[in-house]
């Protein structure tokens, strides 16, 4: 009896304990996956852009978050010709890359470095194209390879980047979180050393952080040794993988967290009523949808996919699947967008009218309806199978038969190439902000369904609109172009929207100036942390 | 005392055998890839490097498998050691009062108590126990062994040990930090134990007292408190260790499982992150570094018992 005296005071070690939350000079993030890579360039993942594009690496240009205006970032300013096929960009001077224990750089950052970086994505002469294999990924090589005619060095600090055409999504190209710049001395120094794989795991850059060691449950960054930014008030910025989305909200709660990611939908409204923490939701742009197979009968027939449309209860899917991690929506651009047409028609949930157009163009009731959707969830849908069940009950409502399909990721990837399916539960990530990004994969005839047109959809006037919006300059028309693109795409009900998903991150009420971007990642730049309200007297 | 030495050496070779035996099997049949081996020479040569310590390198994160596993291991022996204390703390002196006052009422609540501690699933009240500090308003660490805010470097494998090499960078703050981190997963494990080490000396306090040499105590005139603390006590110690020496091996595997609610880097977290990510190659490392620990631990507790029970000395000749 006399030692439990001793157990008590082990209870009391509670009282000694400081909770990470006091440690004012360092932040713990507590992330749900690991990044594939140290490099936005060939990951694309949300992990690794939140990993990377704003901690460790700037770009020439970037998007300011609320005006959406383009500002300089390593570009001090930039000229464009008359003809629009060359961007003249001029680079600061006083730019340093991190100093690390494996690089230590002995000049700043100048224009080898900027071609260095685009030149690793456009020519497969490039020593470091085809390193750590990702020269096939579509987002690797394409959207430059198919703009850019070449970049030239005009000095030191000056570069021109000459287009193959006139095209108006060079700068959001630039400012996309695969813009960034990286240091050819280390790359040299890698070459020298036989280890070029290193450049996408050893990374080094010019953000306001530097990468200092990762395992597989723990990335630390320190601050920039030598910034040329204002310098951050966090010094050591720590990822902490925790794959279980309760558990990262528990250490949240701890205080092992100062900051989670993604929390799960079930517990939104539970965490918006915890006055301890913050929760701070951003729409992404990712929209989840579904795509009628356009080639196979008889979804061929609009009238079909129509009324297809209105027999399925949106509202029931966005309450059951998505809780309120998404928001409705009947068109494929987000509301935030700048080219989204407010005019465009919302489909209404009708059952009995439904049922009526089907027998009026004489629909085979008999037929069962193949619905195909990945065995994995992913951002697009929290539950694919949960969502595709709903789907399948209102059809069977008024009498149409369906039946669900789940498949593994090699196999949907030969039944999306064979077309051999009717419906599939899908969804679109952008990852620049102009429209272009996103219709494109979803509606060219050039893009093979699983690049993103899972509707086989091919149809002349939608492909001539949205080749002449790319090219279009006047940026009046190109608003024109797209809402007229958004009223046929509506016509012919070629997508049904299912909701645009938001981004949840939740902090502690210490933390402030925290920023997301849902396509580039969370930013860390500003984060300031200050003591806890009830530490503060303690102190 | 030496040939007793040596039959235990001799049970221990033979154990440690099979076990390479079976750790050699697992090897073979999951990640061995030398086909034109024959088996035996493969196995001759598998025993060759796990004498030297070589175990192979994982495939996830490219570091000796023997290192690691002696690292996360400590972790786990960490851990069983706190719950042990704390077992004890509480433990020893509830199943004395059971015990001395048998059947009555301090005896039914303090049984029905440890009963309850036995049969709850352990990762259960793991999970429950993750929530119940905020419930309860208290804040304490429910993740981990310290916080990665903390960069301590492997020095010894023991954390609270390595903690402490760190004070000049962080004062106390990391062992401290290490500490609280403990607190959590040990009560859960010691909750077990608890119950455990009620009924064991219970157990053997009932039937200390039933001896004839504490009726002559008693004769003598002696107090109770007297002869529970010269007679009673000694003499129920040795067989409460030696059933705690078997349970050595569920109380690790309990620790493993509560390793894993709580993500405590030990020998169970180990385990399950790298056959979840498919480095089966671990498995038949682990299976040897806890297998031989079991078998080494059981052997020194032996010694011990003969060292401190005069009547387990029988046993040196094996007459018993």
């Amino acid at each position: 009896m006399r030692f439990l005296p001793l157990y008590i005071s082990l209870l009391l070690l509670t009282a000694c304990y400081q909770t990470e939350s006091t440690l004012t000079d360092s932040l713990i993030y507590c992330a749900d996956k690991s990044p594939t890579s140290l490099n936005p360039q060939i990951s694309h993942d949300i992990a690794s852009l939140d990993a990377t594009t704003h901690q460790l690496y700037n770009r020439l240009v970037k998007i300011e978050l609320i005006s959406k205006r383009f500002v300089a970032d390593i570009a001090t300013h930039w000229v464009i010709n008359e003809d629009k096929t060359r961007y003249t960009f001029f680079l600061r001077k006083d730019i340093n890359f991190h100093h690390t224990d494996y690089f230590t750089p002995s000049r700043p950052l100048n224009a080898d470095d900027v071609i260095f970086s685009f030149k690793r994505m456009l020519s497969k002469k490039h020593p470091f194209h085809f390193v750590n294999g990702e020269a096939d990924n579509y987002r690797y090589n394409h959207p430059f390879s198919s703009l850019v005619q070449d970049i030239i060095k005009i000095d030191d600090h000056t570069i021109t980047f000459l287009l193959n055409k006139p095209d108006a999504t060079l700068l959001a190209n630039l400012a996309a979180h695969y813009g960034v710049i990286h240091s050819q001395e280390y790359a040299l120094q890698l070459l020298k050393t036989g280890h070029p794989e290193k450049i996408d795991y050893f990374p080094i850059g010019t953000g306001p952080y530097q990468f200092k060691q990762k395992n597989k449950q723990i990335i630390r960054y320190q601050a920039h040794k030598f910034p040329w930014q204002a310098p951050v008030t966090i010094n050591n910025l720590i990822f902490d993988i925790t794959p279980n989305s309760t558990k990262r909200y528990a250490k949240l709660l701890s205080g092992e967290c100062d900051i989670i990611t993604n929390p799960a939908s079930s517990q939104i409204k539970q965490i918006s009523k915890n006055k301890s923490v913050l929760l701070s939701s951003q729409p992404t742009g990712n929209i989840s949808l579904l795509s009628f197979n356009t080639k196979s009968s008889p979804f061929d027939k609009k009238e079909v996919r129509h009324a297809l449309s209105e027999a399925i209860n949106l509202d029931t899917i966005l309450d059951a699947v998505f809780f309120e991690t998404a928001v409705a929506t009947n068109n494929l651009l987000p509301k935030h967008s700048w080219a989204y047409n407010p005019r465009t028609k919302k489909t209404t949930f009708s059952p009995q009218q439904s049922m009526t157009k089907l027998k009026v163009i004489n629909f085979d009731f008999n037929k069962n309806i193949r619905i195909i959707a990945p065995i994995k969830n992913s951002i697009f849908n929290p539950n694919f199978y949960k969502t595709a069940e709903l789907i399948q009950s209102n059809w069977a409502d008024i009498g149409i038969k369906s039946e669900i399909i789940l498949l593994r990721e090699s196999e949907l990837h030969n039944t999306l190439l064979t077309g051999d399916y009717d419906i599939y539960l899908t969804g679109s990530s952008p990852y620049i902000k102009d429209p272009d990004n996103l219709f494109r994969p979803l509606l060219s005839c050039n893009a093979n369904s699983f690049e993103g047109n899972s509707s086989q959809w091919c149809d002349e006037t939608m492909q001539n609109l949205l080749d002449a919006t790319l090219l279009e300059t006047n940026f009046i028309q190109r608003v024109k172009n797209y809402y007229q693109l958004q009223e046929m795409i509506q016509a012919q009900r070629i997508y049904l929207p299912i909701a645009h998903l938001l981004r949840f991150d939740v902090f502690n009420k210490n933390i402030s100036g925290l920023l997301v971007d849902p396509l580039t990642g969370i930013d860390f730049q500003a984060v300031r942390k200050v003591l806890p309200i009830n530490k503060v007297k303690a102190h | 005392m030496f040939n007793y030495l040596l039959r235990r050496i001799y049970l221990l070779s033979i154990t440690a055998f099979i076990l390479t035996l079976l750790a050699f099997t697992i090897e073979h049949w999951t990640v061995h890839t030398q086909i034109d081996d024959n088996t035996f020479s493969h196995y001759f040569s598998y025993l060759n490097s796990i004498i030297k310590g070589d175990f192979g390198v994982s495939i996830i994160d490219n570091q000796p498998i023997f290192n690691t596993g002696l690292v996360a291991f400590s972790s786990t022996l960490e851990l069983c050691f706190f719950a042990f204390i704390i077992a004890i703390i509480i433990g020893m002196p509830l199943g004395i009062f059971a015990g001395l006052d048998r059947n009555n009422g301090v005896d039914y609540t303090i049984m029905t108590i440890a009963l309850i501690g036995l049969a709850l699933p352990v990762f259960w009240v793991a999970i429950i126990f993750t929530i119940l500090p905020h419930a309860l308003g208290i804040t304490l660490p429910i993740d981990g062994n310290i916080s990665p805010i903390y960069e301590i470097p492997v020095v010894t494998g023991l954390l609270l040990i390595d903690s402490l090499l760190v004070t000049e960078r962080y004062q106390l703050d990391a062992f401290l930090n290490h500490l609280t981190h403990l607190i959590l997963p040990s009560t859960v494990l010691a909750l077990f134990l608890t119950s455990e080490i009620i009924r064991l000396t219970r157990h053997a306090i009932t039937m200390v007292m039933k001896s004839n040499y504490i009726k002559a105590a008693h004769t003598k005139g002696l107090t109770r408190w007297q002869i529970v603390y010269r007679h009673v006590l000694k003499n129920a110690l040795p067989p409460i260790i030696h059933q705690i020496r078997l349970q050595l091996s569920t109380i690790i595997s309990f620790a493993m499982a509560i390793e894993i609610v709580f993500s405590y880097q030990g020998a169970g977290m180990w385990l399950f992150a790298s056959i979840h990510q498919g480095d089966y190659l671990v498995l038949s490392a682990a299976l040897l570094i806890i297998s031989g620990f079991i078998l080494i631990s059981s052997i020194i507790i032996d010694f011990i018992l003969v060292l401190i029970s005069p009547s387990k000395r029988k046993s040196l000749y094996a007459d018993q």
